[in-house]
């Protein structure tokens, strides 16, 4: 199967501790590919390698055939890789449009001339921006949000629109830092239907980071387990339940 | 007719009572309110919307006055016929010398761009009083002025009106909802695909130039600059006029430079004996405005915005 992304030997160092550790894992065309491990084991920290933020001391990180080590992360975007965050991060003064509208309009092309002299241009992008993001927002339910601020929707919709949010770029790969923490049980489940939903709807590559182990045992195709900054496991969901490294991991050794 | 038409009129019709019916003293304070106005827009823009925190919009300015008084000086030949275009000349310059402040300091965050443009400001004036040619401390006089108040007035609202038209189209533009976003979270504009460094840089540069702007007015306003017309103080009263108007509000940017321009003005008729109640005065009323309205005037809003909003509310 074709490799949208492979990620090689990827090491950072933050003072004396080796955050990630020769970590290497590649994901398929198409999969829901879960990162999990124990708190503090490096999954943050490798989606901040992914997305830009931090620069891997050493090891490669190959996105549709191009190295993406050394990339910002607005270049990285560019390119097609969208993240959402563990603490969400929305813009909270501006409306729930807004938020939309402020990630479609960076694959616009603008001039200032147009927005200056507000030409007949300027409104036809402005309306196509807008009409653009109603669509998106109705496919999640928010455009009856659409004039509130973000910070003052429920947390579920926070959580929503900031995947809509990154939907909104345009990715192939799609990164989502721990999407159900502190969702109840059956926000869980409408969450696992959203996942599965927007991967077929926009052909995307989805990887997953999180802590809830149904949420991950359920939709993922393929699992890689961290532990100390270091890759313990990897496989498919079944294989993965029953790894002895990934219940010692978790639970620690068995006492004989 | 169109609004715009509606306006020219008005203010022609202004202009002309004011030339007739009240004194120079009258006219001079309004030309300075005009100069601040753009001032605090030009800082707004780039503190308000884009949360760069800026203390050097004096040291723009003063290269701004500078340049366009030098031009018409040793260039121009003192005709006041130029002055637009020296004007312009000087945005250009403010606007090179921004470009250049923004190269390094954009790789910083917060406070930091703070210091470097207050530095910059002082640099600036320090080459400036050790600059004999143009003066030094003993400044640059016998600038070219306008020929009379409604050339002055003329050309001063239209500075006026050309930067509050431009920040506040910017505002509401793709630029401006980049600009917001960036406030917000920094963070997670830049996963949005936005590039940080370069929309910092052209707010700032784009701010500079109509601080450059505003100097040259000041420069043909007065006919005399002095390196201390452009100190630190300037720098914190234009900050102080942005912030009153409400951070990211063009309009309150312009309300704001009229109360603070017209306000000390005012208090010059309190009585004045051993001690200047003036001064004690003029603080209460910016203290009280903070613990009352600490969003400022209008908050982020523009004053149309303000106005429908008061009346949702009532309704």
């Amino acid at each position: 199967m074709e490799n949208i992304i492979s990620v090689k030997d990827l090491s950072i160092q933050f003072g004396g501790l080796k955050a990630v550790d020769q970590v290497t894992f590649s994901i398929h065309k198409d999969e829901i590919f879960g990162l999990i491990g124990p708190n503090g084991a490096g999954k943050t920290t490798v989606f901040n390698m992914l997305s830009g933020f931090y620069q891997a001391d050493s090891g490669e990180i190959i996105f549709a055939n191009k190295n993406i080590n050394d990339l910002k992360p607005h270049s990285v975007n560019e390119l097609g890789i969208a993240r959402t965050f563990q603490n969400i991060r929305l813009f909270k003064g501006l409306t729930v449009i807004e938020n939309v509208i402020v990630a479609l309009q960076q694959r616009e092309k603008h001039t200032w001339f147009d927005s200056l002299l507000e030409t007949e241009k300027f409104y036809r992008t402005e309306k196509l921006l807008y009409d653009h993001s109603i669509d998106l927002l109705k496919i999640f339910e928010l455009d009856r949000f659409k004039d509130h601020h973000a910070n003052s929707l429920p947390y579920g919709a926070q959580r929503k629109l900031e995947i809509v949010r990154a939907l909104a770029t345009k990715p192939t790969l799609l990164m989502l830092d721990e999407p159900a923490a502190g969702m109840n049980q059956s926000e869980k489940a409408e969450l696992n239907d959203l996942i599965r939903f927007i991967k077929d709807k926009f052909r995307l590559t989805i990887l997953i980071i999180e802590h809830d182990m149904k949420v991950v045992m359920n939709i993922c195709n393929r699992i890689a387990v961290l532990h100390r900054g270091k890759k313990i496991a990897e496989g498919i969901p079944a294989h993965i339940k029953s790894s002895p490294e990934v219940i010692e991991a978790y639970l620690g050794k068995r006492q004989t | 007719m169109t609004k715009a038409s509606y306006f020219l009129i008005g203010f022609a019709v202004l202009g002309l009572v004011l030339n007739y019916f009240l004194n120079s003293y009258i006219h001079a304070i309004l030309i300075s309110f005009m100069i601040n106005a753009v001032m605090a827009l030009s800082l707004n823009f780039i503190t308000g919307l884009a949360d760069q925190f800026s203390l050097g919009h004096a040291g723009l300015m003063a290269v701004g006055a500078y340049t366009s008084a030098i031009i018409s000086k040793e260039l121009l030949a003192d005709q006041w016929y130029f002055i637009p275009f020296t004007v312009v000349v000087a945005g250009l310059a403010s606007a090179v010398l921004g470009f250049l402040v923004s190269l390094p300091s954009f790789k910083l965050k917060g406070d930091y761009l703070a210091i470097v443009t207050l530095g910059m400001a002082e640099i600036v004036r320090v080459l400036i009083l050790n600059w004999n040619h143009v003066g030094g401390p003993r400044g640059y006089n016998a600038i070219v002025k306008f020929p009379g108040f409604l050339w002055s007035y003329s050309f001063g609202l239209l500075v006026l009106t050309i930067t509050f038209v431009t920040f506040f189209r910017l505002k509401k533009s793709w630029f401006g909802r980049n600009l917001w976003a960036l406030n917000e979270d920094d963070i997670a504009a830049e996963v949005m695909g936005l590039d940080l460094v370069k929309a910092k840089r052209s707010a700032f540069i784009i701010s500079s130039f109509f601080a450059g702007v505003g100097g040259g007015v000041y420069a043909h306003h007065l006919g005399y600059i002095s390196p201390s017309s452009f100190s630190f103080l300037i720098s914190v009263q234009i900050l102080i006029m942005a912030v009153l108007g409400g951070l990211g509000s063009m309009s309150g940017s312009i309300i704001a430079a009229f109360i603070l321009t017209a306000l000390p003005e005012l208090l010059r008729s309190l009585p004045t004996g051993k001690v200047d109640i003036r001064m004690i005065v003029y603080p209460v009323i910016l203290i009280s405005m903070m613990i009352l309205r600490p969003q400022g005037l209008l908050g982020r809003l523009e004053l149309m915005e303000y106005l429908r909003m008061k009346k949702w509310n009532k309704s």
